[in-house]
């Protein structure tokens, strides 16, 4: 049992950058993303050909990661700068698809839709970091410098100026905010957060394929974000446990056939996402004012 | 009295101290299947062949202790296979796990393997799956050995000209290079190797580039029955009148009963559903009675899968051995060969099987053997 908690509690905090990193453009920045799953696939092959070519060592997969993530973001920075609102997130779909062929088929660096087996254990400046409780202490560290990172950056004037360009774009140009290079930075963390993310992913399943990094999983981080509460700090952590962990709680019913288990827990899963966007359209984490 | 805090508590400890009595009295093998999204078909299909053979290892009493299954939804994700994966292994502590799909039992094999836990494969047919860990088994013959059977037959009805339409994945790769070295033996050409994307849904103009290379049969290589079934669609839809040819992911039951498949030609493991021989014979008989279908030999593999714990573990409990993943690995390497419905079937050093192939044909939206 402790090993399987373990294994979801690692997870939840993997999936806690993600979404965090997606806070970042989403509930800060105003960008709807639909992309993000690219720079988490981008980080998870950055630090897995890390590992297996030079060195497991997390920290230095991780930078990799994150740089890599962090400068293929310009990809997703360069629409973000002309289009807002819907046609953006029509860019960034076909980003997003775009992606998907790459990593299909970019066999040297990704294995193709075979993916990359055999990455190696995790290690931190030497130490052996590859045992559950080690690993989940690492993920729970990045979690944490990556929350308060957010923070710092969101109550200051960055933060200020994301927000003025998420609440009213042309009014925060009116007052001399530099728009596009707010949101070019914005786009910057949080997709290097997410590639810092996608390194972790990789060394805790040991093997990436594209089946991880698609529109699916992009719409998953962004309801996590949504329902969590997107523009506050803790939203997306409630919004990851919430996604992320309900199934594994659902499965845990005794009574459930076993044919019927997977509908079952999609049925139950929909339909708590319906009534919680019913009733708390602002997420769990937002105030009940509506106020962020 | 009791507070109700005190007494859920106590109701808690009960029922756990229970399951894990019930626990050391069975045998636990778990299903790692995608349970729900558009892959639930396999899953559905995979778990009622368990169930069917759990019928028939109970019904012959075969073991002194009870199988006890577990389920999870690996939602046919790496993730969902990791997490399934760890929850059998860890919480349920199944010794053996029966599994599919490629991603799936990629990233569950490291954790299985770590745990001990024999994973059965018997759905992928990539043949990277061969060499994934010590406890990975795969009780389906792997694709490359499908295509080596299919060689002479398209060769003897003068089918000499074959275009591929293949997922560009280990097996479609695999399938390609078998085609590309094999076809030229028989005195045949790849006319045409077309890579297609698994999401992949529109094939019209793949449709006219097959047409372009005027192949005599039209090979499908995808792993995805949603897919080969609009491919087959809508080739025929675009007037490609050529012979159908696919390995065993054409016997799935909703590919059989489209219109589009009449005549398709697929490989697949040897499995004669009007074979005498009282294994297959019954798995046939109580598959019909059971789920009122015609049994497919994806479903054959799972009933197989679990038949063979029944018999490696009934061989571990005359010898007063525990059952567990080790001692099941172990004694499958020992043994090697195993009567299961079907025929005879045998494990390499790598735990593969190979068994006989057979060739089908779908007629009247029913699949018949013809070679």
């Amino acid at each position: 049992m402790t090993a399987y908690l373990l294994n979801l509690a690692t997870l939840a905090t993997i999936f806690g950058i993600l979404a965090a990193s997606l806070n970042v453009l989403i509930g800060y920045a105003g960008i709807f993303s639909v992309a993000h799953a690219v720079f988490f696939g981008v980080g998870a092959y950055a630090g897995a050909q890390v590992a297996l070519n030079l060195v497991p060592d997390v920290l230095l997969a991780s930078l990799a990661g994150g740089l890599l993530s962090g400068l293929l973001s310009l990809c997703l920075a360069l629409p973000a700068l002309r289009v807002r609102g819907e046609y953006f997130v029509a860019a960034s779909l076909g980003l997003q698809m775009l992606a998907v062929t790459v990593f299909s088929e970019a066999h040297s660096l990704t294995g193709g839709h075979g993916g990359l087996v055999g990455i190696p254990p995790a290690s931190l400046l030497g130490i052996d970091v590859s045992s559950p409780w080690r690993f989940l202490a690492v993920c729970v560290g990045a979690l944490t410098l990556s929350l308060v990172s957010i923070a710092i950056l969101m109550r200051g004037g960055f933060g200020r100026g994301l927000m003025a360009i998420r609440d009213s774009e042309s009014a925060a140009e009116a007052l001399g905010k530099n728009v596009p290079a707010l949101k070019t930075i914005a786009v910057a963390i949080g997709c290097s957060l997410a590639g810092v993310a996608g390194t972790l992913f990789a060394f805790q399943l040991a093997f990436i394929n594209v089946e991880s990094f698609t529109l699916e999983q992009s719409v998953l981080l962004m309801a996590m974000v949504i329902i969590g509460g997107a523009g506050t700090l803790l939203g997306p952590l409630v919004g990851t446990l919430l996604l992320l962990l309900l199934p594994a709680v659902l499965s845990f019913i005794p009574f459930i056939p076993a044919t019927e288990i997977g509908t079952v827990q999609q049925l139950v899963y929909g339909l708590a996402m319906t009534l919680l966007m019913i009733f708390r359209p602002a997420g769990l984490a937002a105030p009940s004012t509506g106020r962020r | 009295m009791m507070k109700r805090r005190t007494f859920l508590a106590s109701g808690a400890a009960t029922l756990a101290a229970w399951r894990a009595f019930a626990q050391t009295q069975s045998h636990i093998v778990g299903t790692l299947f995608p349970m729900s999204g558009s892959n639930a078909e396999f899953g559905t299909l995979y778990t009622n062949a368990v169930q069917l053979a759990l019928d028939h290892i109970t019904a012959d009493r075969m073991l002194k202790s009870p199988i006890e299954l577990r389920s999870q939804d690996s939602q046919a994700t790496p993730q969902g296979g990791a997490v399934g994966m760890t929850r059998l292994a860890t919480v349920d502590k199944a010794s053996y796990v029966l599994l599919g799909f490629t991603g799936v039992s990629k990233a569950a094999a490291p954790i299985g393997g770590r745990n001990k836990v024999v994973m059965i494969n018997g759905g992928g047919v990539g043949p990277d799956l061969a060499t994934l860990s010590p406890y990975f088994v795969n009780i389906i013959p792997l694709a490359n050995k499908e295509v080596t059977a299919i060689l002479p037959w398209l060769a003897k009805e003068g089918l000499k000209r074959v275009a591929l339409i293949y997922v560009d994945d280990p097996l479609g790769q695999s399938i390609n290079q078998e085609f590309a070295a094999g076809l030229p033996k028989q005195g045949g050409t790849l006319v045409g190797a077309f890579s297609v994307p698994p999401t992949q849904q529109q094939f019209g103009a793949i449709a006219a580039r097959v047409r372009d290379v005027k192949p005599d049969a039209v090979y499908f290589a995808t792993p995805i029955g949603t897919q080969l079934s609009q491919m087959a669609k809508q080739l025929r839809d675009n007037g490609i009148t050529q012979q159908f040819v696919t390995y065993s992911v054409g016997n799935l039951p909703s590919i059989v009963a489209q219109p589009e498949s009449e005549g398709m030609i697929f490989t697949g493991q040897a499995a004669d559903w009007t074979s005498n021989e009282p294994k297959i014979k019954r798995f046939v008989e109580g598959w019909r009675t059971k789920y009122k279908a015609e049994p497919v030999t994806y479903a054959l593999n799972y009933y197989n899968g679990l038949m063979l714990f029944a018999m490696l573990a009934q061989g571990l409990e005359r010898a007063g051995t525990p059952v567990t993943g080790e001692t099941l690995l172990a004694e499958l390497m020992r043994v090697r060969t195993f009567q299961l419905a079907g025929g005879e079937v045998t494990f390499d050093e790598h735990a593969s099987a190979s068994s006989a192939i057979q060739i089908s044909r779908v007629h009247g939206g029913r699949s018949e053997k013809i070679g």
